[in-house]
């Protein structure tokens, strides 16, 4: 998977290509949240529009951040999960935790 | 990876379209994950079905590796893609642990649970494919998607 990071008015802009799945995938961006959070940086933004599949443990990954983030007052929010992504999140039920957005722009814009 | 792509059978059995084992560490699942999803694509089987398909056999292969086998290296995990007569794809994911109780899960959907960071795997299994068996005490989960 590849990830790129870049900020934005404060917010964490974190782009995924790939499967976001139990290995390298989930760790890499277990690395790159932790590291933005230990800076300070709580308020992020994921576009998962080049994400086919997340499994459960990126799922956990997700919402265990989601969690932590908030609880600094932050937040993680989703930009344009793809609808296997979105079928994936409503089946274990946590799609309703998140936030979602149709581009990075409106993701941004929701932490002002 | 190693792989077999075998036509035989003995008659009555489902035939192996393919026949992988892997180390059962977790940078190993996505070779076999990917191996299936290319099989599927080339049998032509629809892009939803297809992704379902996989994410099951990605929830199975973590849970053998993980849980099965402790994600010891040395250990192997097998998974098989078999194809029925009607047409149904059969995925069959061995690992050589102790087994489990599927009884004993957790709903994940509790609200106690929605922001655990695991234990989703076989839920998700469950919802995915359209029959679920786990055998030989729970080391060896059949999945048939129709």
């Amino acid at each position: 998977m590849d990830i790129s990071v870049r900020k934005r008015a404060e917010v964490q802009l974190i782009q995924l290509r790939g499967p976001l799945r139990l290995g390298p995938a989930v760790d890499g961006l277990r690395q790159v949240i932790e590291e933005a959070v230990g800076n300070g940086d709580t308020r992020i933004a994921i576009n998962l529009a080049e994400v086919p599949m997340i499994d459960s443990s990126g799922i956990g990954l997700l919402v265990r951040f989601l969690a932590s983030t908030k609880q600094r007052g932050g937040s993680i929010k989703l930009v344009q999960p793809s609808k296997f992504a979105v079928q994936t999140l409503r089946l274990v039920g946590v799609l309703n935790l998140f936030e979602i957005f149709d581009n990075d722009d409106a993701a941004v814009e929701s932490f002002a | 990876m190693s792989a077999d792509s075998s036509t035989g059978g003995q008659s009555g059995e489902l035939s192996d379209l393919l026949d992988l084992r892997m180390p059962a560490e977790s940078k190993a699942i996505a070779k076999v994950t990917d191996a299936i999803s290319e099989t599927l694509t080339q049998l032509e089987i629809p892009e939803e079905k297809r992704l379902e398909i996989a994410l099951a056999v990605q929830e199975a292969l973590a849970n053998a590796v993980v849980h099965g086998c402790k994600s010891d290296p040395s250990k192997e995990v097998r998974c098989r893609l078999q194809r029925d007569s009607r047409g149904g794809i059969v995925v069959i994911v061995t690992d050589p642990g102790p087994g489990f109780s599927p009884a004993m899960l957790s709903d994940p959907k509790q609200s106690e649970r929605l922001y655990a960071d695991h234990g989703r795997g076989v839920f998700l299994i469950r919802q995915l494919m359209d029959e679920v068996h786990f055998e030989h005490g729970g080391n060896q989960v059949k999945m048939r998607k129709y």
